[in-house]
């Protein structure tokens, strides 16, 4: 009997107790933390501005992907493309699909940045008061380039038609919480994406200080400024930012054109060179460089996708220029090159360059040409305290054709080839003009399917 | 005891004294199929009612009956009713078993019932019909044996994904997979993998334990099971001892497997034929498009470019001009396969306790280079009495599995990768000695790609997981029809990955000096099952059981993950030896479930059935909101064959008619999805965050209304029987990935940019027909047994809120299509006059048509659907014949109705237009000149003339299969009962025998691994065929 009882009990306790344990069905995540307990704090806040560089290191952006479509679409007369991303080919052939994952990926990944840019903006208040200038400059520099890339990829060139009627990308100015209605936002034009790359860039300029490890430094924001004058045609204000980077003082060019690639015996992280202005960091533990995956043979750890064209090499460097020998060849059984790699990728945890002193010089003589003034130095003088780096003979007087010449000789592969193209007006750019719709990415038809409020550029 | 025994003999002698003329009459009772004596068997005198017996341990049995009894009646549950005439005073019985006698039980959720009662629909499949299949896991080893059930290898990887759909797929994100219930344990069944490529956690139990197999299909079987109900229920029960002597088997197999079938590429001379061709091609685009000044220099600068490119690819020789070096790299993938297989079972015990031990080796050898795959398991099931009322038991298995795992089918180090490379490139390089691309420096670039053979050696990558499932079980029998059945079971995984891929692989992993990674995944799952059931007969008409209860399930992740590069040298494989510890991270994460379920099954006079069931579930998973959902079902049967006016028809043996209807649901959504979360996401040594999911606080289950309509049916005493049924699902409430604007900026932490939030958006249908049919054609001395099944099932999109969804080539999600729909360009063939690849353009004009005017121009051609990746109509054929001892039988699977994408097909399908990539034979057909007509673009290299993704890369998928056949004779009995045994059989075993199929890759049961997916159907990617095995083998009964 007393077992009967004890049965009765256990049968009943058993059934019962399973049914009240209500608490059971609450279980947390542990990778991941509630969105209303992300940004509470200053120290939150520092996660998240740390957030959106981790978001802008993605391959997608400028841990390369971002400079290489530029190089892929313009330089067809300078690399064979041997690789098998059919969407990369795409850009190669300038016969870009609307569903490109390359295009869709750099969008989406451009507003992760944008969206972790904002939720930094908005909680400013709980950042202490020392810190508040710098984590809204950083913050104002990675939206203002991020906006500035967009529009550059997904809207005319500034100099093609009307900026202020042509359409680049949506502004999103706010952090995501919810879905509304709100969230459906249309493009903005050209001089609008613009005007905000600008302004965040301006702020950023005056809010950041002058070294700042290897985070955004006021240089960083003077030297995209400059780079994003320079691509809107206007060159007093290219040349006066350019020329606060350089009369800074905080950067000088390295020693040889070699030391700007800092390459061990194997792949290792080194801290930024002095020339460099702003580099994404590349580390065994964390983010890629992807101009390494598609520019470096498969020894260093690349797929060796983009090689130069013999007659590239051979053609542009002069024999004494130091750039000229910095390919490795590959040759055939008579020892005959077949085709050349850069080695400026070698190094597969070498960090990406997003911009680099040399190139203010060239921005700086540029504008100094077009204006006719010599502010900070020469034209000649500039373009040839690259050249005197790299071994080549100084020009005796520089004509605007030698500093167009200077930049790929000096910046080749590094992103700059389309919109140079664009901003010169070039009439061969592969196989279509400087203008043509082919050279602008289209709205990835992901996002139109996700948001009727978008249209699609012209040519798709 | 001794007490009773004392009464019943007093009794027996009463009687004896009291009918002096009663006969004592002995015997014993045997299985006919092995001669085993069964305990338990009733034993009546025919047309004398309250006069009977059971035999005993030993299968005898005494019985005392009157002089005028004639007949003896023999009746035991799952064998035919016997009758022996009574003369003299020894009767032996041999009974036959009865796999379609409808008393039999059939094991439902939380119980069993009989099957003549049962109104839901449950496709059921037994021991007999997949012991010794030489295949990995249970899911192979019942392809086309349940009506209704689609079972889909991803590729011949040993012990790798396997997909399931029972009744089409009723999700478009969530989950798909059937929920598995073993032994009353919800098993963990999801993939563990750490790369793209699942594995299957099934592959850890020991099939040849497996009693029976049931398939809960419509809702009135599976609504028992609430939430995870949607994509059917697998009840899975081991074998238990039974009451007698010690049954030892023994059984040994062994055997060897090859591809089933190879893929053929282009030879050396075909290939520098078509490569060459191509230069030209491209020089004249290029000249077109004026990048030379002459045609002539364009043709000088390739035809150098090309050759050039030739002898790099022939190790820096010349060879390729002769064609000295002709390597067929495809078959250089492949391996010996050796396989074999121990299993050793004892079974027994006495009327209160009874055991069962079973005990495996599966050592299994790849067709792949590379492949390995090994299990050791061990099994006891005891069931033991404590008295009357109580009995306990526990079932507890073990396994040890071994999978050396070869990379997913993306990698351009797995095995079937390596049909990419040149045949003109050596597998040894005469500059080395050495297999072609185990030279750094110069020749880092050769050969074409990296070298999968280089992997045979120089890399390992080990998953090695110990599984311990258990349960233990109390059963109190409270007063009569009452009883209280508590389970409390355990599924415990461990897996632990360990891999090395050594200096010489870095064209693959992209480190020069080892790369080392090593995973740990803990699976701890536990389930509680506490319910009342009873079970009453009323009046004489009617009979009632019921179950009430309560499950609680809970189930915990947790897990590390360390990855390591430079090694000091290849020796040291571990990660303490590794100069950098790249990457380091731990896990947990899990999910519960509590329920509440209660069951009715009503029957009046036998013949008019009403069941009813419903659960209400709560979940982890769900939103706030929507914690808890209710689902119910009903269902009615009508036994028309029990009925006056077919009673007593010879022709017509049973006859029933039954409907279901209930709600199920669906909660395979990832465990937190409906939160909103931010992640880690560090930079440069510094820490990080990042908004990963925006949240849904209303989240909550898919819902599926299901219906269905089945006649069960038997002929002529049953020797010809089968179902047939109709069903439609409809699913809503989706839980559906939804695409946001992707400027809300939500990451995603696996990697790909997504912007998506999961909402309950959608709906989708599937309906169909199953027929099952079974024959007893023989019966005899020669018996021919025959099982048909076949079903057809159309799913459908109903609505998705208009969005296209899908992130491959082809596969799309779009309403009033099935899911996974190839949409895409449709390809056109080729233009005669210049050789471009064509496409319809397909733009819908004003009256509504298609414009079927043909363009080269990719772009201005428009998608359309170009067929579905799921079989419409799936199917199993199983014959089995036996003659003196002599056995045979072999099992057809087909599916029909689908098509395949070849997404390798822009590379190995090209014409050479993508580069210096090896093609297949087909290729040689290219457009030369024109006026050519043929639908291979010309060569043009690196130009992708009609490489894009579109319907040139489809092809029928439909197939027919011997999937097993199996032949075995077994020693008559004479001859071996001096050694002392009781059975002795030997045989041979075959899977995948031979195909029919008109697909012309390696295999149409495919789905590529890296990619595989609820949307991502019928993809081939470099994906290795299934393997066709042999096996000789002998069983020993002792």
């Amino acid at each position: 009997m007393k077992r009967k009882y004890f049965l009765y009990t256990a049968a009943i306790a058993l059934t019962v107790s399973v049914a009240a344990c209500n608490k059971a069905l609450d279980i947390k995540p542990t990778g991941s933390i509630d969105q209303s307990q992300a940004i509470l704090t200053a120290k939150d806040v520092q996660s998240t501005l740390v957030g959106t560089y981790n978001r802008m290191a993605q391959s997608d952006l400028y841990a390369g992907d971002i400079f290489m479509y530029s190089d892929l679409m313009a330089t067809q007369t300078i690399v064979n493309w041997t690789g098998t991303f059919q969407e990369l080919t795409q850009m190669v052939n300038q016969k870009i699909l609307v569903d490109n994952g390359f295009v869709q990926d750099t969008w989406l990944r451009g507003y992760q940045v944008i969206n972790l840019a904002n939720n930094v903006l908005a909680n400013l208040n709980k950042v202490v008061a020392d810190d508040k200038d710098r984590t809204e400059g950083e913050a104002k520099f990675i939206r203002g380039l991020m906006y500035f890339d967009l529009a550059r990829l997904y809207g005319k060139a500034y100099n093609d038609g009307t900026p202020s009627s042509n359409l680049a990308v949506p502004i999103v100015l706010t952090p995501t919480t919810v879905v509304s209605d709100a969230s459906y936002v249309s493009r903005a034009t050209v001089k609008a994406v613009y005007d905000q790359a600008i302004s965040d860039l301006t702020d950023a300029e005056a809010k950041l200080p002058e070294t700042n490890s290897f985070r955004a430094t006021k240089g960083a924001a003077q030297a995209i400024l400059a780079r994003l004058y320079l691509q809107q045609g206007n060159y007093t204000l290219a040349v006066t930012e350019a020329n606060n980077v350089i009369s800074s003082g905080n950067y000088s060019l390295n020693a040889t054109y070699a030391a700007e690639f800092p390459n061990g015996t194997s792949a290792a992280h080194f801290d930024n060179t002095s020339e460099d202005i702003f580099a994404i960091q590349v580390t065994s533990q964390q983010g890629v460089n992807s101009f390494n995956t598609y520019f470096a043979s498969s020894g260093f750890g690349g797929r060796g996708d983009v090689r130069a064209k013999t007659t590239f090499v051979a053609d542009s460097f002069a024999t004494n220029d130091s750039r000229g020998k910095f390919f490795t060849a590959t040759t055939d059984g008579d020892g005959n090159p077949l085709y050349y790699r850069t080695k400026k990728y070698n190094n597969s945890l070498g960090n990406a360059h997003v911009v680099r002193l040399a190139e203010m010089y060239l921005i700086r003589a540029e504008g100094n040409f077009r204006n006719g003034t010599v502010i900070g130095a020469t034209p000649t003088a500039d373009v040839n305290k690259i050249r005197v780096r790299a071994g080549a003979t100084p020009i005796g007087t520089v004509k605007l054709g030698d500093i167009i010449r200077e930049r790929i000789l000096e910046l080749h592969f590094e992103g700059f080839a389309l919109q140079d193209a664009k901003r010169l007006e070039l009439k061969k750019v592969g196989s279509v003009q400087y203008n043509s719709p082919a050279l602008v990415f289209p709205v990835p038809q992901r996002e139109l399917l996700a948001n009727k409020n978008l249209v699609q550029n012209e040519g798709y | 005891m001794k007490k009773h025994l004392l009464t019943i003999l007093l009794l027996c002698t009463c009687v004896a004294f009291g009918f002096a003329q009663n006969r004592v009459i002995t015997g014993k009772v045997t299985d006919q199929k092995d001669g085993s004596p069964l305990p338990g068997v009733s034993v009546t005198v025919k047309g004398v009612t309250g006069l009977g017996t059971q035999t005993d341990i030993n299968g005898g049995y005494k019985l005392s009956v009157p002089a005028t009894a004639k007949v003896l009646a023999f009746n035991f549950l799952g064998y035919k009713l016997a009758e022996q005439p009574i003369s003299g005073n020894v009767v032996d019985a041999q009974l036959t078993s009865d796999s379609k006698q409808l008393t039999e039980v059939v094991v439902v959720g939380y119980g069993t019932q009989k099957k003549a009662n049962i109104t839901g629909s449950i496709a059921s499949v037994t021991s007999k019909e997949i012991e010794g299949i030489p295949t990995t896991s249970v899911e192979q080893a019942i392809q086309g044996r349940a009506a209704g059930v689609l079972v889909q290898a991803d590729n011949g990887k040993l012990g790798q994904g396997i997909k399931i759909s029972v009744r089409g797929t009723s999700s478009v994100s969530a989950g798909t997979q059937p929920l598995y219930i073993m032994d009353g344990v919800p098993i963990t069944t999801n993939d563990l993998s750490s790369t793209s490529a699942a594995t299957s956690p099934l592959a850890d139990l020991n099939f040849n334990d497996i009693e029976s197999i049931q398939v809960l299909k419509d809702a009135s079987a599976s609504a028992i099971y609430g939430a995870r109900a949607s994509n059917g229920v697998v009840v899975i029960t081991t074998k238990k001892g039974k009451a007698g002597s010690a049954k030892i088997n023994f059984t040994a197999q062994y055997g060897k497997s090859n591809p089933s079938r190879h893929r053929d590429f282009l030879n050396a001379k075909q290939f520098v034929q078509i490569e060459e061709r191509a230069g030209v091609g491209a020089a004249k685009q290029d000249f077109a498009n004026g990048d030379y000044d002459t045609l002539d220099d364009a043709l000088a600068d390739y035809k150098s470019y090309v050759e050039d490119n030739l002898t790099f690819l022939s190790a820096g020789t010349d060879d390729w001009k002769t064609g000295k070096i002709n390597t067929n790299w495809e078959r250089e993938a492949f391996q010996s396969a050796p396989q074999q297989q121990y299993d050793l079972n004892i079974s027994g015990g006495n009327e209160k306790t009874t055991y069962y031990l079973g005990g495996q080796y599966l050592d299994q050898t790849g067709i792949l280079i590379g492949n390995h795959f090994k299990r050791y398991s061990g099994r006891l099931n005891l069931d033991t009495k404590m008295d009357k009322k109580l009995s306990i038991g526990m079932n507890l298995s073990f396994a040890n599995t071994i999978n050396d795992r070869v990379s997913n089918d993306n990698a351009f180090s797995t095995p079937l990768q390596i049909v990419a490379l040149s045949p003109i490139t050596p597998v040894i390089d005469p500059r080395s000695g050495l297999i072609s691309g185990t030279l750094p420096g110069e020749a880092e670039d050769f050969p074409l790609y990296y070298n999968p053979l280089i992997s045979k050696n120089n890399a390992f990558y080990k998953a090695n997981v110990y599984r311990t499932i258990g349960n233990v079980y109390a059963n109190w029998d409270i007063v009569k029809g009452l009883t209280f059945r508590s389970e409390f079971g355990i599924d415990q995984l461990n897996q632990a990955e360990d891999s090395y891929f050594g200096a010489l692989t870095f064209r693959n992993t992209a480190t020069d000096n080892g790369f080392g990674e090593n995973t740990t995944t803990q699976v701890l799952n536990y389930n509680t099952n506490n319910y009342f059931s009873y079970k009453t007969l009323f009046g004489t008409d009617h009979s009632l059981d019921m179950v009430l209860g309560t499950s609680y399930q809970k189930s915990t992740t947790t897990g590390n993950d360390i990855q390591g590069n430079q090694f000091p040298s290849d020796a040291y494989k571990k990660l303490s030896a590794a100069a950098v510890k790249t990457d380091g991270s731990s896990l947990s994460t899990g999910f519960s479930f509590l329920s509440y379920f209660f069951r009715a099954n009503y029957a009046y006079k036998g013949k008019y059935l009403v069941s009813g069931s419903a659960r209400t579930d709560g979940s982890s998973r769900f939103g706030p909101n929507h914690r808890y959902g209710f689902f119910p079902s009903g269902s009615a049967g009508w036994i028309l064959s029990q009925e006056d006016f077919l009673k007593d028809s010879k022709l017509i043996s049973n006859l029933k008619l039954r409907a279901s209807y209930g709600l199920t649901g669906n909660a395979e959504i990832g465990n937190f999805p409906s939160l909103g979360l931010f992640a880690p996401a560090n930079y440069n040594g510094t820490a990080g965050q990042q908004f990963t999911q925006i949240s849904n606080p209303n989240l909550k289950w898919e819902t599926t209304a299901q219906l269905d309509f089945g006649v069960d049916f038997g002929f002529f005493d049953n020797r010809l029987s089968g179902t047939f049924e109709y069903y439609k699902k409809n699913t809503r409430d989706l839980l559906l990935n939804v695409n946001l604007p992707g400027t809300l900026g939500v990451a995603n932490p696996t990697g790909i940019p997504s912007s998506t939030q999961v909402q309950n958006l959608g709906k989708l249908s599937n309906h169909g027909f199953e027929l099952e049919l079974s024959g007893d054609i023989f019966v005899g001395k020669f018996k021919w047994t025959s099982s048909l099944n076949a079903a057809y099932n159309k799913n459908i999109i109903t609505y998705v809120n208009g969005q296209v969804l899908g992130t491959n080539d082809l596969n799309r999600v779009i309403e009033g299509q099935p899911i996974g729909v190839f949409y895409g360009r449709e390809y056109a063939g080729v233009d005669p006059a210049n050789g471009d690849a064509l496409y319809y353009l397909n733009t819908k004009q004003a009256n509504g048509s298609l414009d079927r005017t043909k363009t080269s121009d990719f772009n201005a051609a428009q998608n359309v659907v170009l067929g579905n990746p799921t079989p419409k109509y799936i199917g199993g054929f199983t014959n089995s014949f036996s003659y003196m001892g002599i056995d045979l039988s072999f099992t057809f699977q087909g599916s029909f109705g689908n098509k395949i994408y070849n997404s390798a097909g822009q590379y190995m399908s090209s014409s050479a237009g993508n580069g210096f990539d090896n093609q297949t034979v087909d290729q040689l057909k290219y457009w030369d000149k024109p006026g050519d007509i043929t639908d291979v673009p010309e060569p043009r290299l690196f130009y992708g003339n009609g490489v894009s993704p579109s319907s040139r890369y489809l092809s029928s998928g439909s197939y027919v299969r011997l999937k097993t056949a199996t032949l075995g004779y077994t020693l008559p009995k004479k001859a071996i009962s001096k050694l002392g045994l009781q059975k002795v059989r030997v045989f041979a075993n075959a899977y995948n025998l031979f195909l029919i199929t008109k697909y012309k890759g390696w295999d149409p049961e495919v789905n590529s691994d890296y990619q595989a997916g609820n949307i991502n159907l019928g993809v081939d990617f470099y994906s290795a065929p299934q393997p066709r095995t042999i096996t000789f083998g002998i069983n020993v009964g002792l």
